[in-house]
């Protein structure tokens, strides 16, 4: 069994008469320590895999299991604690606090944690070693969402889930990050799983999920993943 | 406005009523409570004003110290603008009920201060009296049954005997208050009315006047002061010359009856005198008189003694003739005697001879008779007849011889015995000759002796009388000595009596007039002081919950344009302009406004008024309360409230409209984070938890929510707090008056006229009670304390002994330090002190019933809640009054509860008790009317929750939706509902703390001012609010945070993670 098994996932959200299904009997599987890559255009379903992944919204029906935990059958604090304990969580606005110093947001995301890292040496390894203890007004798009990494790799999750990590990001800054993201997972061996609508990413992945319709419609896995600065769009 | 534009304002309100709701209400709290704190002292005013108007109450009332008369009626109907000038007649009596005397002020009825009947009818007769209901209730007595009025010094009031017709309550005493009087107790119970007919007075107590166009002004309103002032004056000007044209009148009738008093002394005088001489003629007479009856007696008595000699000598020298007489007359009797004896001898002789010769007739007799019956015998022959007849002539001659001789016998007896016969007639003669002369001597002697004792009888008694009249002659002197003593005396008293009273005339003191407004009234001055008190609340209250509406909506439409930032730009971008755009807003507030502010406005002006009414009630007696719908207020209260919501509202959208569409609809920029101050001081910063320092810094971010929280708190806190500590002031003076300084339990005043001896008596008896613990003796009058222009009523205590310093304590209101009278000084409470203005070591004067003034000095000023006290040495009091005598008793006991109430109903059914009244009961009755201050408490408590509540309730809506993305990310950081709700109420709970600190600091200064505002001039209010009314005041406002915190709960619980995080719109 997989690191991360999604079976037969529905998902339909009910709006008043209509209802929108927004993942139709998805399939995918996700193994432990893979940079994962979902690609595909608005309204296919990924930020709902997503969500359902980071254990913030239900299933209709299926099965999620991440880590040989049955995510779809947990209640609501056993999944607050699964997002405690075992994700963390990166989006496209940062969603940094704003009344925190760089340091402070992390240590927002380590105090709540059991085996935490330390948000010194974290924010260090993202590189904002001189700006830790700046606001994040005071900070670039980039190195805010540096402080988002640190802050969801603090936790020492299980599963990194990043919801177009770059896309308010200029391209180089983008690059810079999705570097960090790669190297972290290479280096720590985290289960990473970005959202891009940025095809040209998928080399950099180990597995790339395509998806349309709600569906998953295409799993490439690499078998030599690119290096990000080798890669250009 | 644009159709769609308009269509979208109100679909706007219809998404966020919570926001319109919100704002909704504070309009509502703040005009409703605005225009009904501030419509209530109009409201009062109006209702007395319509009260007095139909009642028809005096404008000015002229009071004179020698009484005022038709003339000067007269005189003032001649000012102009003086409608019509009443003459009234009052005076304070004392009725007897069961064993007590109630002090009553009976006044006449007429068409000025009409008073109000309650039931029955108006009294037609002039024994027909109206009482007041709450004196039918004491006493029992109904409507039909009548009433003895007590006989007192100079009375006016005709009637004895007065029956109830009906009850009523006067104008003159709209509140419980009644006047102080001279009798009794020294206060006035009841008022009671009679017709004008009951009285006899030559001179009116009091002159009532009604102006001309009073009633269409509102009482002591500008208008209606100013008017009065400017008749007042107009009095004044004749004032001067009525005064004098009295005292003249009073004067000259006080002279015309001197002048009698004097000429009738005078013809006393004469008169006396004249009766007094003839009196002691009288005597001087009766002394010669008997002078020369004395003389007249001895003279008499000598002439009788030698009357009574020569008859003597005459008796005596009859005497001896009589005894020669008697010699001579014994001599002849021998003589006759030897006669008689002779002539005795010679008739025996005789009647021998005679004896024998009756023998011979006698045998001669019988011869014839037989010869005679032979004779007549017929048997007899011739001779035999013959012979016997011739024997017969024999016989018949010898007889006839023999009676010859006989017949010369007898005529010798007789010859002899007329012989002497003779001779014993002359001694017969003699003898009674003699013995008549004897006879008449003794008689003659006899006489002269009665004569002689009668006389000296006479004598003897004549000079008894003399005695005796001589006596009496002598104690007529005596009793014409003491009279005459007695009636210099009493000349000498008519004298100086006449003399007293010239004197008396020469002091009449030139009379005063005081001309007095409304405001002398003291239950009218005493209601409208009080609606000064709630006009300055109405002043202060409804501030807060501006201040707090005001910002409300500021925050309120603050988030309201920041989440529409985008539509604005948008709305911008299609070319509205500002005004157009900032016409929503505008619209939306302001609809909150007015029709939160219409509600509230009708509940307020019909609501608050009616409570604060219901509350004043219990001290005022004013019907029909009028509650209008104030028109300046309710503009006045719209407009505050439309300047404060739409003003904030328009501040916020002006900010805002004046960028560009571009700006616009890019998010804007989050609020920086910025260090504080606080964390420049490590050592604080250090030893926070994290969790801390991001409150901390919070708190710091959000200035505007920051101070809108604690404004709130603090605003509503401080209500609460002010609820209770108004509560507390009050209800505290009871617990102070009757723990700190009041130590009996039980008052017993004594009836007026008592002797010495009883009162000691009835002491004794009252020490012998094992229910009675301790006793002080005292006197207990009213007065008046006097300091320029201010005048308050007191009570005087004068203590007989120390015994009254465990019973009554006197102690310095600031130091708490025990204090004693000082000799020739005076004590006074500190509230009087603080109306009057004086304090220790000033002088003050004091007036006391009578109108007799003194200047005092004040040794100390001691503490006191309820009423004014003037506590006087013993020694002071005789000094200025003269004999002091006791008429209050005052005891501990050693008995509670119905135990106690037994010894006071048996204490009043004593013949030397007028009443007791006991102070667990006078707690009672306090506690009672404190029981309705809890309606303020109420008010504010229910209207400050309120506002507590929706600032609260607004601070987390605004905390949750501005926050809302940062609140989001911590629930996907995996915060648990708890962690997330204490992220943002440890916020909420630490503004709240400041908020409470900050509330119970403006609480208690809130509270300090009301207190002072509402305060009555006769009792001291508390000024300090009790702990438990903190904890209380901090526990409610606490209660609303919880509340509060728990919609957050649920709130925060309901944050949908993915729709928070999507993307900004």
């Amino acid at each position: 069994m997989s690191y991360i098994e999604f079976k037969n996932v529905n998902k339909e959200y009910k709006m008043g008469e209509i209802t929108i299904k927004a993942l139709d009997d998805t399939n995918f599987s996700i193994e432990k320590g893979e940079l994962v890559v979902i690609v595909g255009p608005s309204g296919a379903g990924k930020t709902t895999t997503l969500n359902i992944l980071g254990g913030m919204d239900s299933v209709t029906s299926g099965e999620v299991i991440v880590d040989g935990k049955q995510v779809n059958k947990l209640n609501n604090k056993e999944l607050i604690k699964y997002r405690r304990e075992d994700i963390g969580f990166i989006f496209q606005f940062y969603n940094l606090v704003q009344n925190l110093t760089a340091v402070e947001n992390v240590e927002l995301a380590t105090q709540i944690c059991k085996d935490s890292l330390d948000p010194e040496t974290i924010i260090e390894k993202v590189g904002l070693k001189e700006r830790k203890g700046n606001f994040p007004s005071q900070l670039s798009g980039g190195e805010q969402q540096r402080v988002a990494i640190a802050r969801a790799i603090a936790k020492n999750p299980k599963l990194l889930l990043c919801d177009e990590p770059t896309g308010a990001l200029d391209y180089k800054t983008g690059k810079q990050i999705l570097k960090l993201l790669q190297d972290t997972s290479r280096k720590e061996k985290m289960t990473v799983i970005i959202i891009t609508h940025n095809t040209a990413l998928a080399p950099m992945a180990d597995k790339v999920i395509h998806f349309k319709n709600g569906k998953a419609e295409k799993i490439e896995t690499n078998q030599n993943p690119t290096s990000i600065e080798k890669i250009e769009w | 406005m644009k159709k769609a534009l308009l269509k979208d304002s109100l679909k706007e309100i219809r998404n966020s009523y919570k926001r319109f709701i919100s704002i909704l209400l504070m309009a509502f709290l703040g005009v409703g409570f605005f225009a009904g704190m501030r419509a209530a002292s109009p409201d009062m005013i109006s209702t007395i004003d319509n009260y007095f108007d139909s009642q028809n109450v005096y404008d000015i009332q002229i009071i004179s110290t020698l009484g005022l008369n038709n003339d000067d009626i007269k005189a003032l109907e001649n000012i102009e603008d003086i409608k019509k000038a009443y003459g009234g007649y009052s005076q304070d009596v004392l009725i007897n009920y069961e064993d007590t005397e109630i002090v009553t002020k009976v006044f006449s009825i007429d068409n000025i201060n009409k008073v109000e009947l309650i039931e029955g009818k108006m009294p037609e007769n002039p024994n027909e009296c109206l009482v007041e209901k709450a004196f039918c209730s004491r006493t029992g007595k109904k409507i039909g049954d009548s009433l003895t009025i007590e006989e007192v010094n100079d009375s006016i009031i005709k009637e004895k005997e007065v029956t109830i017709v009906g009850t009523m309550n006067s104008p003159l005493y709209v509140s419980r208050q009644r006047d102080t009087s001279k009798l009794g107790s020294g206060m006035v119970s009841y008022n009671m009315y009679l017709p004008k007919e009951s009285f006899d007075s030559e001179v009116y107590t009091a002159i009532y006047v009604e102006l001309a166009n009073s009633k269409k002004m509102v009482t002591d309103s500008q208008e209606y002061n100013d008017y009065v002032q400017e008749v007042t004056t107009k009095i004044e000007e004749i004032k001067a010359q009525r005064e004098t044209a009295r005292y003249d009148e009073v004067k000259a009738s006080a002279q015309e009856k001197l002048e009698e008093g004097e000429a009738k002394l005078q013809e006393e005088k004469v008169t006396a005198n004249n009766k007094l001489k003839e009196a002691e003629n009288e005597i001087i007479e009766g002394e010669r008189k008997l002078n020369i009856a004395e003389i007249t007696l001895n003279n008499k008595s000598k002439e009788a003694e030698q009357k009574f000699k020569l008859a003597e000598e005459n008796i005596n020298t009859a005497k001896a003739k009589i005894k020669e007489e008697e010699e001579n007359f014994k001599k002849e009797e021998h003589k006759a005697n030897e006669q008689i004896e002779l002539l005795n001898k010679q008739k025996q002789e005789l009647e021998v001879n005679l004896q024998s010769i009756n023998t011979n007739i006698e045998e001669l007799q019988k011869n014839l008779n037989k010869i005679n019956e032979n004779l007549n015998n017929n048997n007899l022959t011739q001779e035999e007849i013959a012979s016997l007849q011739a024997q017969k002539e024999n016989i018949e001659k010898a007889l006839t011889n023999i009676k010859e001789q006989k017949a010369q016998l007898e005529a010798g007896i007789l010859g002899i015995n007329n012989g002497l016969e003779q001779i014993q007639n002359g001694i017969k003669e003699g003898k009674e000759k003699l013995n008549n002369a004897k006879t008449t001597l003794e008689n003659n002697e006899k006489e002269l002796n009665k004569t002689k004792q009668l006389t000296a009888k006479q004598l003897e008694n004549a000079r008894g009388e003399i005695n005796s009249s001589k006596k009496q002659l002598q104690e007529g002197r005596k009793t014409f000595e003491i009279n005459k003593a007695e009636y210099e005396e009493k000349i000498k008293e008519a004298e100086k009596e006449l003399a007293d009273a010239n004197q008396k005339m020469q002091e009449i003191e030139h009379p005063t007039w005081y001309i007095l407004g409304r405001d002398a009234n003291p239950g009218y001055s005493g209601f409208m002081q009080d609606t000064k008190s709630i006009e300055n609340l109405g002043k202060v209250f409804p501030i807060v919950f501006f201040v707090i509406a005001t910002l409300i909506s500021l925050t309120s439409m603050t988030r309201m344009v920041e989440e529409q930032r985008v539509q604005i730009g948008t709305m911008k971008a299609l070319g509205y302009n500002k005004a157009q755009i900032a016409s929503k807003y505008l619209l939306y507030s302001g609809l909150a406004c007015l029709i939160g502010g219409s509600i509230g406005m009708i509940i307020g002006f019909e609501t608050l008024p009616r409570i604060i009414w219901m509350m004043y009630s219990m001290m005022y007696v004013i019907p029909n309360f009028v509650a209008s719908f104030n028109v300046y207020f309710a503009i006045l209260g719209l407009g505050l409230a439309s300047v404060c919501i739409i003003g904030a509202s328009l501040y916020t959208v002006l900010k805002i409209v004046g960028d560009t569409p571009a700006q616009l609809m890019r998010p804007k920029a989050p609020k920086a984070g910025k260090k504080i101050l606080l964390e420049r001081i490590p050592f604080i910063w250090k030893n926070l938890s994290f969790s801390r320092k991001v409150t901390v810094r919070n708190i710091f971010r959000y200035k505007k929510r920051v101070i809108m929280t604690i404004v709130g708190i603090a605003g509503s806190t401080a209500l609460i707090l002010t609820g209770f500590g108004v509560k507390d002031a009050i209800s505290d003076i009871l617990i102070k008056q009757y723990e700190n300084v009041y130590n009996y339990d039980m008052q017993i005043s004594l009836k007026s006229d008592l002797q010495e001896t009883e009162i000691e008596n009835f002491i004794k008896t009252l020490e012998e009670k094992e229910e009675i613990n301790k006793i002080a003796e005292a006197n207990m009058t009213s007065g008046t304390l006097v300091n320029g222009e201010n005048e308050e009523d007191v009570q005087i205590i004068i203590a007989k002994d120390e015994k009254i310093n465990e019973l009554i304590h006197l102690s310095d209101r600031k130091t708490k330090k025990e204090v004693k009278l000082e000799e020739g000084k005076i004590a006074i409470t500190d509230k009087v002190a603080e109306l009057l203005e004086v304090k220790k070591g000033d002088s003050i004067i004091l007036k006391d019933a009578d109108g007799k003034e003194s200047s005092l000095t004040i040794s100390d000023v001691v503490e006191n809640y309820i009423y004014h006290y003037v506590y006087m040495p013993k020694n002071l009091y005789e000094q200025l009054y003269g004999e002091y005598d006791t008429n209050v008793l005052f005891t501990q006991n050693n008995v509670k509860d119905e135990h106690e109430e037994e010894l006071a109903s048996k204490l009043l059914k004593e013949p030397n008790v007028n009443t007791v009244s006991l102070s667990s009961n006078i707690e009672n009755v306090m506690d009672d009317m404190m029981r309705n201050l809890n309606y303020v408490v109420i008010i504010l408590i229910v209207s400050a929750g309120m506002l507590a509540f929706v600032v609260l309730y607004n601070l987390a809506n605004i905390n949750i939706s501005e926050r809302i993305r940062e609140l989001a990310s911590l629930k996907v950081l995996g915060f648990y509902d708890k962690e997330v709700y204490d992220y943002v109420t440890r916020e909420t709970a630490i503004l709240t703390t400041i908020g409470i600190i900050f509330g119970l600091i403006g609480g208690y200064f809130l509270s300090i001012f009301i207190v002072k505002t509402c305060e009555i001039n006769v009792l001291r209010f508390g000024q300090e609010i009790s702990i438990p009314s903190y904890i209380y005041s901090v526990a409610i406002t606490v209660i609303f945070t919880v509340i509060v915190n728990i919609v957050t709960y649920f709130a925060l619980k309901k944050i949908d993670m993915i729709e928070s995080l999507k993307s900004i719109e």
